[in-house]
């Protein structure tokens, strides 16, 4: 777009636009309202509602601002009685076949319909016919659609179709006899509900918050998602200390996000309130016995007791600390603080799948952000599968393609549903993405790499070309296949690649959200990762403390590693794998109950906010570390405050200096974590160790065929979303229900051979 | 000042006085004898509040909160459900319904907004107007307190017809 600029008069006042401005953003932006129901930024036009009609001088009729594109001398009426009259005349239209049952519908209170009904309805309803009666039913376990409420904006088929790419619901019939509808009257797609979230009516309605109670009375708390690395800005409706519903509607919230969630973050949240949740600290007292609750005193000096037994009896470098990918920085800061200054051991780590360290050792270019993503001219993608496992980036790379234009690289052993967008798919063997990195970083082996990936060398090649010819933004993305060999080099390519007209950026996919702070903090820096801190327990690890819970990635092969420890601190939320063989469980709160900030996969250090008080007796991951401190006879002086921690975090951590809560306070203007640039470094030692395992590569190994469904990773229940009902119903098949007039809740019984079997435990662990 | 002008103006005073007392006791009485006999309230009389049902028994309510939104001193909590039966088996009138109704008598002004805000008429003000408990917690009434198929009207009052003159009553006779 040209920045040449050209003057338009709204109103008899002139203004300065950019050349192919949309008028309505004009006219809204320079303060003459405009309404519109049908219009939403960065979707297709529709042009449906016509209701934010204006006067273009010369032109014959009445226009629809949200079709124009400003053009130069363009005179504009917004305010006159003629459009006064055309917009009521068009509201009355909105309302000839709109129920009047405002008390019983969710949606009362924060209603497009009503708040235009406000401004330009009349007092009386003059059509007299009867309306078309259609019951509310169910469109899957998380949707519920009343047809009668529909305006037929079209918002949510739009959403459906250019944010997700799933077309699950749609327009059917034509002129009176429009309905939204979807295929077989069932919503088979990933579930996310954007369209519940952009319906300005109360047609799609969220099917867990159903008459649960009414958005006046909630108390909305800004804070960031707790499921994705995506670190999507999202508002946590409270009401008398349970949470009740998390959206994103830019009413509350306005993050890197929008309007988007997905399923996780939009309906996972009854984990909160769970009566699983635990309750009081809880101690075993004799090993092999039961858990027995005991009083916060009483647990913190047993802990404190039992650790200062094991650092006199084997010394300091035989207690572990164990922080977690899912915790806020200022816990894995506390719990850094605890193994440096209070225990003096080395053995620290956080329970992460993969490390990010060797990329960020080498990163030759900055992190991208999401927006970023969106307005790139070229993406690759090694690995990964952000669709299911960081929507956001997912909707973004979509986004970027169709609407933007960008070229998409998809490198990936399986057809991921990405591909469908990418211009070049380049489908590889199972585990050899490593190949792939290397052909990417250094034409010398593209036969080599050609031949281990199963595809033809010219692929690599022309994928190599595309990158570079590009001119804009290129991001890469990965994912946790690569080993940390393939993530240095990759981290270095922009330093070979890039010139004035390209820019590279990175992108990575960890699974968690705080797995870059996790790093960023330095927890991540230990002498042990997590499966080889199991491996030396009952050796020369003999106690460990325990935030959060290790995955079942960790603990697979080595399931009673845990038993053989002396001591074993846990934190939790809930009873877990970890939890079993506990000598201390200190129940923690939950990332609605606590203050802190995580750091996404963009490098956003963004808040999250207490919505609710901490559960039962439950306290803060930091606090709880501050107080083991405490009884261990050294002062945090955290000032039980977590902007102070976060300064001392601040202080200490190179990428995070002069951060501060009051900066971060805005989620409109995130702040971005300022990662070292590494200096062009050499990688022959790399890259022959990447040769080596590359050539020990199977060449004959089956090519994964078929593309997973939708929903295969974000569908199944884990330990936070697998104490939600409806997970398990999805994860099921998401069957129909004989009746969808009623809950499915209520018909299909999810003890019925629906729970979670261990297959069908999430990647992520959440 | 001599004693005797102070005994005739004394007594002056006793006879004009009890000459009022004694006009008094041949006219009508209108001293209620409450509890023995019931007290005349005005139709718009705002007592203890009543939720309604349709005639079928269903209750009007559908837990739209507006009430607990109007109510100045915050005395009504309500916690909705989802009744997701046929339209005959529905405990409210539509498919959703307050699962929990309570008023705290402690805290309401008995100013009506509730009602005015309803938009099905599903709550009013009844008659019932002797709330006083022995124990504060017994102030807090539920739905079944405050159904009018299930809340016990007091003997105690009568409602004035629309067109009684009930002020006269306790004016000059």
């Amino acid at each position: 777009m040209s920045s040449e600029s050209i003057k338009v008069t709204i109103n008899g006042s002139d203004y300065q636009v950019e050349k192919g401005a949309r008028l309505i953003d004009v006219c809204r932006s320079n303060g003459h309202a405009v309404p519109s129901f049908c219009y939403y930024s960065d979707l297709a036009l529709q042009a449906s509602c016509r209701t934010c009609l204006v006067r273009i001088e010369k032109m014959p009729k009445l226009q629809t601002s949200c079709t124009i594109t400003c053009t130069d001398g363009m005179i504009v009426t917004t305010e006159s009685d003629e459009i006064e009259k055309a917009r009521r005349g068009m509201v009355e239209f909105l309302l000839a076949n709109h129920p009047l049952d405002c008390p019983v519908c969710d949606r009362g209170g924060e209603c497009e319909l009503q708040e235009m009904v406000f401004d330009w309805g009349g007092l009386e309803e003059r059509f007299r016919e009867r309306k078309n009666y259609a019951p509310e039913k169910y469109l899957s376990p998380v949707v519920a659609n009343d047809p009668q409420r529909c305006i037929l904006c079209k918002r949510c088929t739009r959403v459906c179709d250019e944010w997700m790419g799933e077309d699950a619901i749609e327009a059917g019939g034509r002129g009176v006899n429009t309905v939204i509808g979807t295929y077989g009257g069932w919503l088979n797609c990933s579930q996310c509900g954007n369209c519940i979230e952009v319906c300005p009516t109360g047609t799609l309605l969220d099917g867990t918050y159903r008459h649960q109670a009414r958005p006046w009375e909630l108390e909305q708390t800004i804070t960031t998602c707790t499921f994705c690395s995506d670190g999507c800005q999202m508002s946590l409706g409270s009401r008398g200390g349970e949470v009740m519903r998390a959206v994103a509607r830019d009413r509350y919230v306005n993050g890197i996000n929008g309007e988007f969630l997905c399923i996780k973050g939009r309906f996972a949240h009854p984990f909160v309130n769970h009566e699983e949740r635990l309750r009081t600290p809880m101690i075993r007292y004799r090993k092999g016995g039961k858990l027995i609750p005991a009083t916060w005193d009483q647990a913190l000096e047993f802990a404190a007791n039992k650790l200062r037994e094991t650092a006199d009896a084997h010394g300091a470098e035989a207690i572990g600390v164990v922080g977690s990918p899912r915790i806020t920085n200022e816990a894995n800061y506390a719990l850094l603080k605890f193994a440096n200054e209070v225990v003096g051991t080395s053995n620290y780590t956080a329970t992460d799948r993969f490390s990010l360290a060797p990329f960020f050792e080498s990163l030759g270019a900055g992190l991208a952000t999401h927006r970023d993503i969106r307005f790139a001219k070229t993406i690759v993608l090694v690995g990964g599968e952000p669709e299911e496992l960081q929507p956001l980036t997912g909707k973004q790379i979509r986004q970027a393609v169709r609407n933007g234009g960008a070229k998409l690289i998809v490198i990936n052993s399986r057809a991921i549903r990405l591909q469908q967008q990418a211009a070049q798919f380049i489908h590889i063997r199972p585990g050899a993405e490593d190949a792939a990195v290397l052909a990417l970083a250094d034409e010398r082996f593209d036969e080599l790499a050609a031949k281990k990936l199963g595809v033809d060398a010219s692929e690599l090649s022309t994928a190599r070309g595309t990158v570079l010819d590009t001119e804009g933004n290129c991001i890469i993305m990965f994912g946790g296949e690569l080993s940390p060999a393939a993530q240095s080099l990759l981290a270095q390519i922009p330093h070979a690649a890039s010139t004035d007209k390209r820019r590279f950026l990175f992108h990575p996919l960890p699974l968690y959200n705080n797995s870059v702070g996790a790093h960023d903090i330095g927890l991540m820096g230990g002498a042990h990762t997590a499966s080889s801190l199991l491996g030396a327990a009952g050796a020369e690890i003999r106690a460990l403390y325990v935030a959060g819970s290790f995955l079942p990635d960790h603990l697979r092969g080595q399931e009673e590693a845990l038993s053989k420890l002396d001591l074993l601190i846990v934190q939790e939320l809930f009873e877990t794998e970890t939890t079993r063989y506990a000598d201390v469980v200190l129940p923690a709160a939950s990332f609605a109950e606590t203050d802190g900030t995580f750091t996404n996969n963009d490098g956003l250090v963004q808040r999250v906010r207490a919505s609710i008080p901490p559960a039962h007796q439950s306290k803060p991951d930091w606090m709880i570390t501050a107080a083991l401190a405490q009884t261990l006879g050294m002062d945090f002086n955290f000032q039980m405050s977590a902007s102070t921690v976060f300064r001392e975090l601040a202080e200490r951590t190179t990428a995070y200096n002069g951060m501060r809560y009051p900066l971060l306070k805005d989620e409109t203007k995130p702040v971005q974590a300022k990662h070292a640039i590494a200096p062009r470094r050499d990688l022959a030692d790399e890259i022959e160790a990447l040769r080596l395992s590359i050539e020990s590569l199977d060449e004959t190994a089956e090519k994964i065929m078929g593309t997973p469904p939708v929903g295969h990773e974000l569908f199944k229940p884990g330990e936070l979303t697998g104490k939600v009902p409806q997970f398990h119903l999805l994860a099921a098949g998401n069957p129909k229900p004989p009746d969808v007039l009623i809950s499915p809740l209520y018909q299909i019984t999810i003890d019925a051979g629906l729970r979670r079997t261990d297959e069908a435990v999430a990647v992520a662990g959440d | 000042m001599s004693i005797i002008s102070d005994i005739i103006d004394s007594t002056k005073a006793i006879i004009k006085g009890m000459s009022i007392t004694l006009a008094q006791i041949p006219k009508e009485k209108w001293t209620v004898q409450y509890p023995d006999d019931p007290v005349t309230l005005q139709p718009r009389y705002r007592g203890q509040h009543l939720l309604h049902v349709d005639e079928l028994g269903r209750e009007k309510c559908v837990a739209c909160f507006l009430c607990a939104a109007a109510c100045p001193s915050d005395c009504i909590y309500i916690i909705a459900d989802d009744d997701p039966r046929p339209e005959e088996e529905r405990i409210g009138v539509d498919e959703r319904y307050a699962k929990i109704y309570n008023i705290d008598y402690g805290r309401c002004i008995f100013c009506g907004y509730c009602v005015e805000a309803c938009p099905k008429d599903a709550i009013t003000h009844g008659y019932n107007f002797e709330l006083s408990v022995y124990t504060r917690a017994d102030l807090l009434k539920t739905k079944d307190d405050l159904l009018i198929t299930k809340q016990k009207q007091s003997p105690n009052y009568r409602v004035a017809f629309s067109d009684e003159d009930v002020d006269s009553e306790y004016k000059e006779i």
